[in-house]
């Protein structure tokens, strides 16, 4: 009879514990938002930090006005486990909507797993803003059937198209300087790039854009994207007395690859994009050697490309001890996308939404978001691209630190007038290649 | 009028006799009721959606025990039926605006085709080297993937083909109901001549080839029926995903394959169609422990098999039922003698 009463007292606790979690989630008006992400993965967590922040700041103002009440943000976290299964993503967003309910979703990052990912959202018309994959597919679909795409919008990164685009003009710029300051009449460059199909289209592009800037291509390397050892590679690059390796890397070769040369002191600076050099770690990863690279990058301490980045940073970094990356950025698309215009809306409503923010024009801590539509004029939902909106950073590290070289007084046209974000220093060659071509 | 009634009562003198006599078969039989009924009192689009995934799954499954469990042909590279069939269904429906009912049959015809040209070169090798030569079949094809990304989609894979069909429900009677029949026929071929042949093939292929029988065509067989079902669920999944992308060829697929066979019980039919749909929802339960998921996953696979070596449900079915040492027949667990020849059951 005891063991009877315990158990019973047991199960009235374990009860009333589930009650009140429930009566805490329905019993307030709040606006629920998914944050779909791999959580195991710096990128789910990078949704995840971000989003964090953007509901602490909104719920400690009191909430979103909708209409006459104020309602506070409610996040809901989704493992979608994307690197390792699919179906597993599906069905997290499935949750996401029919059991949790959210009115709104913000994350996902591989392409594969964010299309089908898209579909489900789209199907039960939520608001999904991308912030991840920057495929071109994903917004395309929005021109294709606007009716069926247009509650996907993307947060972050800007397409691919136009990734290439910027790790091109960073590649110019340093050509430019090596020009100048070493008084090399034409700079070779080697392109590396990790064996993965994303790349392809970008080594292509490269190839064409390079003579066009009045550098020659000296090579093509293609070392495996897992690669710990590239000393081949580096070896054939120096042999081929390339000024500029153009980087092209997203995995984890991005470490050693800096980390020889480095150690060899290749006379090659490196520009392009490398992953791995845009995350706090990479210093230590590459235990110093990896001074002087150069990547693009979203965010840097000391950078600011408006009046919002700073705070942003600063918190982030207070708060959970690193720089922010790019999938941060549900932080914007919550508190300056999602937010504002659902108190413009006055409803929660995902048609009204929808209408009010592929017009807007708003300030996020990367700079201006306006939705672009394409040459026939349908939305695409998709970020535009270049002076006055987002631009990307390129950065550099110099001794330990990572520090922002571009845009530094860049032109984008010989009239336009000059772009210089706050906090740009001058980008530094390797003394070892001063020494070498220093005349 | 009167030959219905023959039938109504021959039907209730099997369910009787045959289906409700052994707990077994009432646990396929409310398997079957349940899954055929059940949209009639739920309609949650994500329990749908877990379901319509597990029976497409559980097609995978069972077509690899086809091969692995029933012939012994150990296939560690299961995911290349999966991903041929996926992508044949996803191609024919993008480039020859073919609807799914005749892309999926088309893309399982195609993984028949991949599963002839594995066979052949595999015909000589036998448990390890098959193993692995097996394994390394997806993955030169996921090479093929990436090398034509203008034909294949590359990295982001074939997307935005037609739905299954246009309501969840109907996406889910499809995939269940092709999945019963398809299991159905699996188990009917196992319990066939052909099924006992690939079962001596298993246990001792000299043997079999002793007594005239040609091994290498029945080995081709198991290849093409397992590389058909497998293919269908392949096109089930990119029409039901509306992508058919790399993921659909990855090793981790094959292996997921493996745990969810072994899991349920291998040489059965049935062990595996019970492992995914014990294993594949349970994931998603496991979601309230986010952090610790894959290894509660992982704790509960392993625990399962270190105390039911042959599978959860050999297991089950040894603890409930018994076979009568005269005749053969089984007989629930509790009963003294057998139901048919009256001898006694130890």
């Amino acid at each position: 009879m005891e063991r009877w009463k315990k158990g019973m007292f047991m199960l009235a606790i374990i009860f009333l514990f589930f009650m009140s979690n429930v009566t805490l989630s329905f019993g307030q008006d709040v606006i629920k938002i998914g944050v779909i992400g791999p959580m195991k993965f710096v990128q789910g967590i990078g949704h995840w930090n971000g989003a964090t922040m953007a509901a602490e700041e909104i719920n400690a103002k009191g909430g979103i006005q909708v209409g006459s009440k104020k309602m506070k943000v409610e996040l809901v976290q989704a493992d979608s486990n994307e690197f390792l299964s699919i179906p597993d993503a599906t069905t997290a967003i499935e949750r996401l909507i029919t059991r949790d309910k959210v009115h709104y979703i913000v994350g996902g990052f591989r392409t594969e797993a964010v299309l089908a990912m898209q579909d489900i959202a789209m199907e039960h018309k939520k608001i999904f803003i991308g912030v991840g994959a920057a495929h071109d597919e994903l917004c395309l679909r929005v021109a294709r059937d606007y009716k069926t795409y247009k509650y996907w919008f993307r947060g972050s990164p800007f397409n691919s198209s136009f990734l290439g685009r910027t790790s091109f003009i960073h590649l110019g710029t340093v050509g430019a300087i090596l020009k100048g300051s070493l008084n090399i009449p034409k700079v070779k460059v080697a392109i590396t790039a990790e064996k993965a199909e994303w790349t392809e289209p970008m080594i292509k592009a490269a190839e064409t854009a390079i003579p066009g800037m009045g550098m020659e291509t000296v090579g093509i390397w293609r070392p495996s994207a897992v690669a710990t050892d590239v000393t081949a590679e580096l070896s054939a690059i120096q042999r081929s007395e390339a000024h500029i390796i153009f980087t092209i890397f997203s995995a984890s070769v991005g470490i050693p690859f800096a980390r020889q040369a480095g150690e060899l002191k290749i006379p090659a600076v490196q520009v392009g994009i490398n992953v791995e050099a845009q995350k706090d770690g990479f210093w230590q990863a590459t235990r110093g050697m990896g001074n002087y690279v150069a990547t693009m990058n979203t965010y840097a301490r000391g950078v600011e490309s408006n009046e919002l980045t700073k705070a942003f940073v600063d918190t982030y970094v207070k708060r959970f001890g690193e720089t922010p990356t790019y999938t941060a950025d549900t932080y914007a698309a919550i508190i300056y996308g999602l937010a504002p215009t659902i108190e413009q809306a006055g409803t929660l409503d995902a048609d009204k939404i929808v209408s009010l923010l592929e017009e807007r024009v708003y300030k996020t801590p990367s700079g201006t978001v306006k939705y672009m539509k394409d040459a026939q004029g349908r939305h695409l939902h998709e970020l535009t691209w270049g002076p006055g909106y987002l631009t990307a950073l390129g950065v550099q590290w110099q001794d330990g630190e990572l520090k922002g070289f571009w845009p530094n007084k860049w032109k984008v046209a010989p009239e336009a007038p000059e772009i210089t974000y706050k906090g740009m220093v001058p980008y530094k060659i390797p003394p070892w290649m001063i020494e070498k071509y220093k005349k | 009028m009167d030959l219905i009634l023959f039938y109504f009562r021959k039907l209730l003198t099997i369910l009787k006799n045959e289906v409700l006599v052994l707990p077994y078969r009432i646990a396929v039989l409310l398997f079957f009721f349940i899954l055929l009924f059940l949209p009639l009192w739920m309609e949650d689009p994500y329990l749908l959606r877990i379901l319509t995934l597990t029976s497409i799954f559980a097609i995978l499954a069972a077509s690899w025990d086809l091969l692995s469990g029933f012939t012994g042909q150990m296939n560690f590279g299961h995911a290349l039926f999966f991903g041929v069939g996926a992508y044949g269904a996803a191609l024919l429906n993008k480039y020859a605006g073919i609807p799914p009912w005749g892309t999926i049959p088309l893309g399982a015809l195609t993984a028949v085709l991949a599963g002839l040209i594995i066979g052949i070169p595999c015909l000589r090798l036998r448990g390890t080297y098959l193993a692995l030569t097996t394994l390394a079949f997806p993955i030169i094809l996921l090479g093929l993937v990436f090398a034509l990304p203008g034909l294949t989609g590359g990295e982001l894979g074939i997307s935005g083909i037609t739905r299954l069909a246009k309501s969840r429900i109907t996406s889910y009677y499809i995939a269940v109901v092709v999945m019963l029949g398809l299991c159905t026929t699996m188990w009917k071929i196992t319990d066939s001549k052909t099924g006992i042949i690939f079962h001596a093939i298993r246990e001792d292929e000299l043997a079999v080839r002793a007594s005239g029988i040609n091994t290498t065509r029945y080995k081709l067989l198991a290849f093409s029926l397992s590389g058909f079902f497998a293919g269908i669920s392949g096109g089930l999944y990119a029409h039901f995903m509306r992508v058919a992308g790399p993921s659909t060829l990855e090793v981790s697929l094959s292996f997921q394959v493996v745990i969810w066979a072994v899991f349920g019980g291998i040489a059965t039919i049935y062990g595996p169609v019970g492992g995914v749909f014990l294993l594949f929802p349970l994931m998603e339960v496991l979601r309230f422990w986010q952090d610790y998921r894959i290894l509660m996953f992982a704790c509960i696979v392993l625990f399962t098999l270190l105390y039911m070596p042959d599978g959860l449900f050999r297991w089950l079915r040894e603890k409930t039922e018994k076979e009568c040492p005269r005749c053969k027949i089984r007989n629930v667990a509790f009963r003294d003698a057998c139901r048919i020849c009256t001898a006694p059951l130890d």
